[in-house]
């Protein structure tokens, strides 16, 4: 497979209004595949979410992840991805998730690390220009003086490769810590972590709102890489409800590795 | 039986299993890391199930690795790593 480079493909910006968390997971499915079938250009897509969640990654095990009782008496549901990492704490508006949708041979003859840095340097470079000392950790993290700001995940299906990342612009910690059973044990050991009740690198060092950090962040892709304003089609949103519905919203998924 | 494991500049590595007639059973790897194609994780499970409990973590390690074959890409886990999650689980005190 040769190497192809950002700027060979009309990427196509979606960024649709807030979508229940099961469906953003099928949206990652179906979206991936479509792009993999050249239905589809190489899409940027913005998540804005309906409810608060705790999405686990593909290999975890809900039961040592979840506090189960906690995240139902927060109401928060629990859904599972596609990608493998770790798991993420989701309450509208105080994370940033996008996903890269790209043909993998813009990845092709790369390390998983190389191709995690490639994916990341344009947001890198957009969290500089907002002024933040950025950078990539490996091995999927995206790091500043002031903590971790992100965690990016792949997978690859069909010839495409999936890139998502979430970003913490300002997490309720001690809530997260009622749900999350990992964090609490990774925090036990790092004091100055386990004081603070919120978690808000990108809020505290941009003094910025979760809207124009987004809105950064699309200019930026959109200099360095072109992009164009897009939409989900009809097609694309009834098969990622479907699918949603007989997949991602499902105990037989969600407890796959229980 | 319970065991976690951090891969130096990895991630983390969960077992959780069983011994019966000194054989590893019920076998669940997990963790944070990454998998392709993700089937891998049930093949893991597969190839650990009934493996002598006594066998050090570099004999599990050679069975995963023989069983997994090259087209199963890792990252931020390893046969290695996750032999030593499967031997903390067999070594809750130590």
């Amino acid at each position: 497979m040769s190497r192809t480079g950002w700027n060979d493909y009309n990427w196509q910006l979606v960024h649709a209004l807030p979508q229940p968390p099961a469906l953003h997971m099928a949206l990652d499915e179906v979206l991936t595949d479509e792009v993999a079938a050249r239905r589809r250009p190489p899409t940027l897509r913005v998540w804005e979410w309906s409810a608060s969640c705790v999405v686990i990654g593909r290999f975890q095990s809900l039961r040592n992840e979840v506090d189960a009782e906690g995240a139902q008496r927060h109401g928060i549901e629990v859904v599972r991805r596609i990608s493998g990492g770790g798991a993420m704490f989701i309450e509208p508006g105080n994370t940033i998730t996008y996903s890269l949708y790209a043909p993998e041979s813009l990845v092709a003859g790369m390390s998983f690390q190389e191709s995690y840095e490639f994916m990341d340097a344009w947001v890198i470079d957009a969290l500089q220009g907002l002024g933040i000392h950025a950078w990539y950790q490996p091995l999927n993290d995206i790091t500043s003086p002031g903590g971790k700001i992100a965690g990016a995940a792949q997978t690859r299906r069909g010839g495409a490769v999936l890139h998502h990342v979430t970003m913490a612009y300002d997490i309720d910690s001690t809530k997260m810590l009622e749900v999350l059973r990992i964090g609490r044990e990774k925090l036990s050991d790092k004091a100055t972590q386990s004081a603070a009740k919120r978690v808000d690198p990108l809020r505290s060092q941009t003094g910025l709102a979760r809207a124009d950090v987004i809105d950064k962040m699309v200019t930026t892709f959109r200099t360095r890489h072109g992009l164009a304003a897009g939409r989900l089609s009809a097609d694309e949103l009834d098969r990622a409800k479907a699918l949603a519905a007989s997949k991602f919203s499902t105990a037989a998924w969600t407890g796959i590795v229980p | 039986m319970h065991g976690e494991y951090k891969m130096p500049g990895g991630k983390l590595v969960v077992a959780d299993l069983d011994v019966r007639n000194g054989k590893l059973t019920r076998v669940r790897i997990s963790g944070d890391f990454f998998l392709e194609p993700d089937s891998a994780l049930t093949m893991i499970d597969i190839a650990l199930e009934g493996l002598p409990a006594n066998a050090d973590s570099t004999q599990h390690a050679a069975v995963l690795r023989a069983a997994l074959g090259p087209n199963v890409l890792m990252y931020g886990v390893s046969p290695e790593a996750i032999a030593v999650a499967v031997q903390r689980a067999l070594e809750p005190t130590s």
